[in-house]
């Protein structure tokens, strides 16, 4: 007894580790706020509500979404590798991976830009440090900060006028076994009602059968909402509003 | 419904599902193995991208710097092995041998302030950082993919299908300490 005891609280203490595990894994990068994410405090009123209106545009007109990040740290990634993770988690950009991410981090005193898929061609890596290093860095060299991303933030917005990008949203899919799955079922119930009433038993007679058999129909309709994405490529996470965008770790950075 | 015919319903059930399960575990272990073979497709693109990248940068320097014969050798060689290469550990030797070659180019931007205000010589090695991360990055989701692809074919049952299509486990590549750094002025 005092054995199973020991073994279930083993169990227990397991389990609660991994959700802590898998939970300070998952807190490593905000939830997003919006199209500006001011998260170090350094930008005042009217740059936010600048860039905030050059992001609708975008998004509204051309399906491209732009992500502006400030932190104190990237601690304890580095702020090449964080600005990736934070891309992939967020998930911003359209289906066509129309995506772009601004981010500064105060204590390494970095600046990080990296395009989604979509907008590499446009936006090759030497253009966008060539942005930077024009309409960024002077104004970060002063702390600036506001002054420095917003003229980013309409440089690039610039560079992007006339470019369209799709801007639905997918739907999940990957519910194949499932489908045939209760279509074989509905079969099965099917044939078998028949067998019980061979000359035209289709109306309101099964009881149990009757009742059943609407349960089923159910399936294939409900299941895919809750469905986590779908099956293989459907890893597009999307939060916080943005489009599931896809980013291949491009991109430019600089130190100030 | 008599009462041999009702287990033959059931057997006949019990068999569509196994038909149905084994199918649908055979095209996803085809899908899992087309997304890792995707993944090391990418990690390629990079690898070229980087290569035809070189040409342009060595121009460049040489505007600047013309008499360095030895660097311009050196990579030029290192490109045309990256560009030989064709399994994945040749081509990632191959790139390895190619970060320290171009090491020594860019650091030629040291000696030569010129070279080093230079916004075509400054674009393309933006251009040359950004393709770095890409290839850290593509390299890092295809082992992901690849420990999915081998978790997946070692779990039961979809072990005793794997054998039978003789799928076996893939390699990985680890990323070199380095990788992650853009390429370091050294002499």
């Amino acid at each position: 007894m005092v054995k199973r005891k020991s073994l279930i609280s083993t169990f227990v203490f397991i389990l609660v580790l991994l959700t802590l595990t898998s939970f300070a894994v998952a807190a490593s990068y905000p939830a997003p706020r919006g199209f500006v994410n001011d998260f170090a405090n350094v930008m005042d009123q009217r740059s936010r509500a600048e860039i905030q209106l050059i992001a609708e545009k975008l998004q509204k007109e051309q399906g491209i979404e732009l992500a502006v990040v400030t932190l104190t740290s990237t601690d304890p990634l580095d702020p090449k590798e964080y600005i990736t993770g934070l891309f992939s988690t967020w998930g911003v950009g359209g289906p066509e991976d129309s995506g772009l991410v601004i981010l500064l981090s105060i204590a390494e005193g970095a600046i990080e830009v990296e395009p989604g898929y979509g907008l590499e061609g446009v936006l090759p890596d030497g253009l966008i440090g060539a942005v930077i290093d024009q309409e960024g860095i002077p104004h970060f060299k002063n702390k600036d900060y506001s002054k420095g991303l917003v003229n980013m933030a309409r440089a690039y917005a610039n560079i992007l006028a006339g470019e369209k990008f799709e801007i639905k949203k997918e739907e999940a899919g990957g519910t194949g076994w499932l489908t045939s799955f209760v279509i074989f079922l509905f079969i099965v119930i099917l044939l078998r009602r028949n067998r019980k009433y061979p000359p035209g038993g289709t109306g309101s007679t099964g009881g149990s059968g009757g009742t059943r058999r609407p349960v089923i129909i159910m399936g294939p309709t409900r299941t895919p909402g809750p469905s986590r994405g779908g099956g293989f490529g459907g890893g597009r996470p999307s939060s916080g509003g943005f489009g599931g965008g896809r980013s291949g770790g491009g991109g430019a950075g600089r130190r100030f | 419904m008599k009462k041999s015919t009702q287990i033959l319903l059931v057997i006949a059930v019990i068999v569509v599902l196994m038909v149905v399960s084994v199918v649908g575990k055979y095209n996803s272990l085809v899908e899992l193995e087309t997304g890792v073979d995707a993944r090391w497709a990418q990690v390629e693109n990079q690898l070229q991208r980087r290569a035809d990248l070189i040409p342009n940068l060595v121009n460049t320097v040489k505007g600047y710097a013309s008499h360095e014969e030895r660097v311009f050798t050196d990579i030029a060689d290192a490109r045309a092995r990256l560009l030989g290469a064709r399994s994945p550990e040749a081509q990632m030797e191959a790139n390895a041998g190619l970060d320290s070659a171009l090491g020594r180019l860019l650091a030629l931007s040291e000696a030569y302030p010129e070279l080093k205000a230079d916004t075509n010589f400054i674009r393309l090695q933006d251009e040359l950082a950004g393709t770095e991360n890409r290839i850290a990055t593509e390299r890092m989701r295809f082992n992901e993919s690849v420990q999915t692809w081998n978790a997946t074919i070692r779990k039961f049952p979809t072990n005793v299908l794997a054998n039978l299509m003789g799928k076996q486990q893939k390699a990985f590549f680890e990323a070199a300490p380095s990788a992650r750094d853009v390429p370091q002025v050294q002499f």
